[in-house]
């Protein structure tokens, strides 16, 4: 039964979609086929490109090293800092508020406001997946102009930022506050609902309303090597472990 | 299939090959991560597919280049950025829908600045980045960014 209903709420907009089908068969049935004629062509699209936006976005998160990206933040603040934040954004996945615990940590590693601003951006607008969509329903020509036009943006964004906001303006970090209680914490607020946490350890993760959730503190043997493998591969960096 | 298509598939299913060869446990587990993640907006997708069935029967494509073709591009544009700004869903899904009205004749300044605030400006995340970045550079930001996604729109209406 609450399947059933976390199912129903996940997935309201479709619902209220196919009852409009239903509504549409019942007082309009000529525009019922029209429609679903209109769809078919969208869904043949979608197909086309899916399979490979999913296995480009698998094969970017295995082998783009990300650590390596993030790490050299800390020292380059200039032009290069920059580029680095760039690259950083263009090859994640996931929607913008998967980014900001990301940037947080970042910024504790000393990257510069500009760069985050060009983190944040990027990583919502061109994604490289993205582009690829982008091209497949609205012409390489639109997608290549959109691209330059919004990169050039981007960074003249975080330069004007990093005018605006200085680094004294961004709250201190409230890790140390949060982090009172248990060996597992996670913040379910900018889950990403991949599930990888759940399959690496599934004692201890599971999904709610498409969202990670611990379900257990207590450590068995072995258990230790798998939340840290979670920890490590979480897009989003949202679970914190203290053994 | 178009060449673009073409070129990113042969491109994937080469560097997938390679993949699977050098780590085949690795490669697995990234696809099963993003295929989690395709799960979870599968409904959303179906869903604006299936809407954009109901539009394009419903509205007379006449409709849509009155409310969102070239007489009222001005404020079009700059109600398609608010509505962009409001809205939460994945680029992924939108792009299918405002491909939808482009080829029922709707003007790509409206279109583009829609797709830019969606991602970039964040009015249901506010919260959440002001919390983490604080008033000042959450304002700044989305501010920015709305500002930026309008001058984008219009020179690619210009350029294109």
């Amino acid at each position: 039964m609450t399947f059933l209903k976390s199912q129903l709420k996940n997935n309201r907009f479709l619902i209220i979609v196919v009852l409009a089908y239903v509504a549409v068969g019942l007082f309009a049935p000529s525009k019922f086929l029209p429609s679903l004629d209109n769809t078919w062509y969208y869904v043949k699209e979608m197909l086309m490109i899916m399979p490979v936006i999913l296995l480009l976005t698998s094969l970017i998160s295995a082998w783009v090293p990300k650590e390596t990206i993030e790490n050299a933040f800390g020292k380059n603040s200039g032009i290069k800092g920059s580029l680095f934040a760039f690259l950083l954004g263009s090859f994640s996945a996931g929607p913008i508020y998967a980014a900001f615990p990301v940037c947080k940590m970042l910024l504790s590693k000393g990257a510069s406001i500009a760069n985050i601003v060009i983190i944040l951006s990027t990583w919502a607008v061109i994604k490289i997946p993205m582009l690829i969509t982008e091209s497949k329903f609205l012409g390489p020509e639109f997608m290549i102009v959109r691209w330059i036009l919004t990169t050039l943006a981007i960074f003249l964004m975080g330069y004007i930022t990093s005018r605006f906001v200085k680094p004294e303006d961004l709250p201190a970090d409230n890790e140390t506050a949060s982090s009172v209680d248990g060996l597992v914490l996670l913040n379910p607020d900018y889950c990403v609902g991949c599930g990888l946490c759940t399959k690496i350890a599934p004692r201890h993760f599971t999904m709610v309303d498409k969202k990670a959730a611990i379900i257990s503190q207590t450590l068995s043997p072995g258990d230790g090597q798998a939340i840290k493998d979670a920890v490590a591969k979480c897009p989003s960096h949202i679970i914190r472990f203290h053994p | 299939m178009d060449i673009f298509t073409l070129i990113f598939w042969v491109i994937t299913l080469v560097w997938l090959g390679f993949s699977l060869k050098k780590d085949k446990d690795k490669t697995l587990k990234a696809i099963k991560m993003s295929g989690g993640m395709m799960k979870g907006i599968a409904g959303d997708i179906l869903g604006i597919l299936l809407f954009i069935g109901l539009i394009l029967t419903f509205v007379p494509p006449e409709a849509i280049k009155g409310t969102i073709g070239q007489a009222n591009e001005v404020v079009s544009t700059v109600l398609f950025a608010f509505l962009g700004s409001i809205t939460l869903i994945p680029a992924f899904v939108a792009f299918p829908l405002v491909a939808s009205l482009v080829d029922a004749g709707a003007s790509i300044v409206p279109i583009v600045a829609f797709l830019t605030t969606l991602t970039m400006v964040g009015v249901v995340t506010f919260p959440l980045e002001k919390r983490e970045f604080g008033l000042k550079f959450t304002l700044v930001r989305n501010s920015l960014s709305f500002a930026f996604a309008l001058a984008i729109a219009l020179a690619m209406g210009v350029i294109l």
